[in-house]
């Protein structure tokens, strides 16, 4: 790192760049690849093509806004800054209203609710394994999702932690018997409908992320000395 | 030609969509969007890590490795993903798909570049995060996604107890990233 | 006197550029200018919203494929 002290000095004429070539062209050709492969993986399986679609949104949106589980749980007490905190509890907001009205709408028609295995066994294991993958994404510099993306920008770094992210889940995976046994099965699954029926649970969830956003912007408001004196 | 690249890097429709960043919360809309989508498509949210697994059993095979006998793989639909193979699993498609998609979307607004790693510093945080959050995923049974957005989503308990797990875990974190990795 | 400043976080990981950037925006003087050069994406979305938010002037240059220079102004 190197870091020059200028005293008073007036900016120095910027060095002439080279003119930018634009990506766009290389862009284009990802872009028709990418229906390549869409329409090749169509021929095998129209859900496997699908999925194909649904990882490519979930990429460019990711990277669109720069969007970053991991700075939304780390920011509020390294930077103070809670504005991803925040939108990460939008997006919370947001696929609960959705979610409660597929797994509503099964329930009422008879159906098995779909996505259950979503709801999982809580046990010290969901603590541990929780304060794990925390310390390893601040360290990282990406979460899953986050590290996928990063990879897909360009960064190395992200991509040497994606190999390990790997060899880690294998790992886990190796020892999952133990845990298994031990812990998660001593679990308990809590769908918060069965607590608060369908429409208290809605409710209540989608109380909690209000105050927690209000938490999270009062927090910030204080950590950066924002006033509403300007 | 580079004429008419310039001509496009100058629309305003092309600024405002592919040049300039989303605001985080369009962001955030857009993802549980999609999140609700391809629960109603497919019957289960999104998941990333669950996949790692796998690759990490198919990996350990090129390797001359078993993972048949391992509790995690012992069920039987481990088993059918396992055989079925890369090619028709639809959680890779998709992490394949998350890499592409960013990456389509960096060369759009022409902002793609190699980043190399600059210190030791940083392979040992990789390699340290990445183990971490590896063995973490599979004790809480899902990442960020699966077990964060989508256990929330789905209104289970335990998404919030992995939420409050993983700020601990992010509070750890960023005093040791503060202490050793800057 | 305003004294300019320059921080070289190329090739750093989110959240390095940030902290850096807001320790060293923290010890210089009202009306001091820091220049931060990044290649990291998140970091030209991340320091100029929390410049603003602490009431800065914040520029955010293009320079090169990938590569941004953002000059924040401490003016308060």
């Amino acid at each position: 790192m190197s870091e020059n002290k200028t005293e008073a000095a007036p900016r120095p004429a910027k060095p002439k760049r080279k003119p930018k070539k634009s990506q766009l062209p290389v862009a284009l050709l990802v872009f028709v690849l990418m229906v390549v492969v869409g329409i090749l993986l169509r021929s095998r399986s129209s859900q496997v093509s699908m999925f194909w679609v649904f990882g490519g949104c979930f990429g460019f949106i990711l990277q669109k806004a720069r969007f970053c589980f991991t700075a939304s749980m780390r920011d509020p007490v390294l930077t103070g800054t809670t504005t991803l905190t925040k939108a990460v509890l939008v997006a919370f907001a947001v696929s609960t209203i959705g979610f409660a009205a597929i797994k509503y709408s099964a329930f009422a028609g008879g159906q098995p609710i779909p996505g259950q295995s979503f709801v999982q066994p809580i046990s010290f294991a969901t603590v541990l394994g929780g304060v794990l993958f925390g310390i390893g994404m601040v360290i990282a510099g990406g979460c899953a999702s986050g590290t996928l993306m990063r990879v897909g920008e360009g960064f190395a770094v992200n991509t040497l932690a994606l190999v390990f992210f790997i060899i880690g889940s294998l790992w886990g995976a190796h020892d999952m018997g133990f845990w298994s046994v031990n812990f998660v099965a001593n679990g308990k699954k809590v769908f918060l409908p069965d607590v608060f029926g369908w429409f208290g649970a809605v409710v209540f969830q989608l109380l909690l992320i209000f105050v927690l956003y209000i938490a999270a912007d009062l927090w910030e408001r204080k950590k950066l000395h924002i006033t509403d004196d300007e | 030609m580079e004429e008419f690249w310039k001509k496009i890097s100058k629309n305003r429709y092309y600024i405002q969509f592919f040049k300039n960043p989303f605001s985080y919360v369009t962001g955030a809309v857009l993802l549980a969007l999609f999140n609700i989508a391809i629960f109603a498509y497919s019957g289960n949210p999104w998941g990333v890590t669950g996949t790692f697994a796998n690759w990490g059993a198919w990996l350990y095979r090129l390797f001359g490795g078993n993972v048949d006998k391992w509790y995690y793989f012992s069920s039987a639909s481990a088993q059918t993903t396992l055989e079925n193979g890369f090619l028709n699993n639809t959680g890779s498609w998709q992490n394949i798909g998350i890499i592409f998609g960013a990456l389509l979307a960096t060369l759009l607004a022409s902002q793609f570049k190699f980043k190399k790693i600059k210190s030791a510093r940083q392979i040992v945080a990789a390699v340290c995060g990445g183990l971490l959050m590896g063995y973490g995923a599979r004790l809480a049974g899902g990442c960020n996604i699966g077990a964060l957005f989508s256990g929330i989503a789905s209104m289970s308990l335990s998404g919030w107890v992995f939420a409050v797990s993983l700020f601990a875990g992010a509070f750890i974190g960023s005093k040791l990233l503060t202490k050793f990795f800057m | 006197m305003m004294a300019e400043f320059e921080l070289d976080c190329l090739g750093e990981v989110c959240p390095v550029p940030l902290v850096k950037a807001q320790k060293k925006i923290a010890s210089m003087a009202v009306g001091d200018v820091l220049t931060v050069h990044i290649d990291h994406s998140c970091a030209m979305k991340n320091i100029p919203d929390w410049a603003r938010k602490e009431g800065y002037n914040v520029e955010v240059e293009e320079v090169d494929d990938g590569e941004w220079d953002l000059i924040i102004e401490k003016n308060k």
